[in-house]
């Protein structure tokens, strides 16, 4: 079907922007970088749902990829790094939206682990495609 | 006369060294990080002004908050944008679908233009209020499907190209 990557991609992409929007502000937040007129704890009850809805989304989107081509994820180690990095990124945002009153440098370490774990699920995202640059076939 | 620019752009060392390494790969990443992180804030400002999310916070202060971000963002999108279209410049320049993007890119800058110029005029009687103006929400409509629009075409440009 033509067009049907692109549409089913930014369809995935729209899911990641509101992870951004909630899960990744949550963290510029805690660590006081962002929105800090709003207080971290009305934040996290507030954005926190909007990244539980855009996983199924993101789920969805991102099977249709794989049930289209599953060789090219399956025997793929970004793919793989991509899901090792996304369980811990999903629990750290867990424990944020559990105890969004939380403070305190537990807190501050929790969300710059979080942070680094968003980014590199969607760099890694991006660089499944792109697995020949860093393991080139012999 | 563009043609030449595009030529010139291209034949640049630092255009032939993104295109021919993984430099392209890496700053294609990190225009997708920072392009989802444009559309994440800006949806953030557009929900609020359409009514359907922040309902409890003031339009302004929503905005201040977030924009800033979403700026910073666009440099980081603008400079990696910049830095693969260098690579093919009469290509990109030529298919429709970036043609597209572009244009939808000014039509979102006009539409942020004309609501903090005009539509925005007076937002101290509706800032706090849980329904807000409707040229505020035909602001934010027009913007959630301009940047919907934006990336599906420069997704489709990554496909065509």
């Amino acid at each position: 079907m033509p067009g049907g990557p692109p549409i089913v991609q930014t369809v995935h992409l729209l899911g990641i922007s509101v992870v951004m929007g909630s899960a990744v502000l949550i963290n510029l937040r805690v660590l006081g970088l962002a929105l800090r007129s709003q207080s971290t704890e009305d934040l996290i009850r507030r954005l926190a749902p909007w990244t539980w809805t855009a996983l199924p989304l993101l789920a969805l989107s991102g099977l249709v990829f794989i049930v289209a081509q599953p060789y090219r994820y399956f025997d793929n180690p970004i793919f793989r790094l991509k899901f090792a990095l996304m369980v811990p990124a999903i629990a750290t945002t867990i424990a944020f939206h559990r105890r969004p009153d939380a403070r305190g440098r537990l807190s501050v370490v929790l969300a710059v682990l979080s942070l680094a774990l968003w980014i590199g699920v969607v760099l890694a995202g991006r660089w499944i495609a792109y697995v020949d640059y860093l393991m080139p076939v012999e | 006369m563009l043609a030449n620019l595009w030529a010139w752009l291209e034949a640049l060392p630092i255009a032939e060294q993104i295109g021919a390494t993984w430099w392209f790969p890496l700053l294609e990443s990190f225009h997708v990080l920072s392009s989802t992180f444009i559309v994440g804030s800006i949806l953030m400002v557009d929900l609020r002004l359409l009514n359907l999310a922040g309902t409890k916070y003031p339009v302004t202060r929503i905005i201040r908050d977030v924009i800033p971000w979403t700026y910073a963002a666009s440099a980081v999108s603008v400079i990696t944008g910049v830095g693969m279209f260098i690579t093919r410049a009469s290509r990109y320049a030529e298919i429709p679908a970036f043609q597209i993007k572009m244009t939808l890119l000014v039509l979102a800058a006009i539409n942020m233009g004309v609501f903090h110029l005009v539509s925005a005029r007076g937002i101290s009687n509706w800032d706090t209020a849980s329904s807000t103006t409707s040229a505020a929400r035909f602001a934010g409509a027009c913007s959630l499907l301009l940047w919907v629009g934006i990336m599906l075409s420069g997704r489709w440009v990554g496909h065509v190209l």
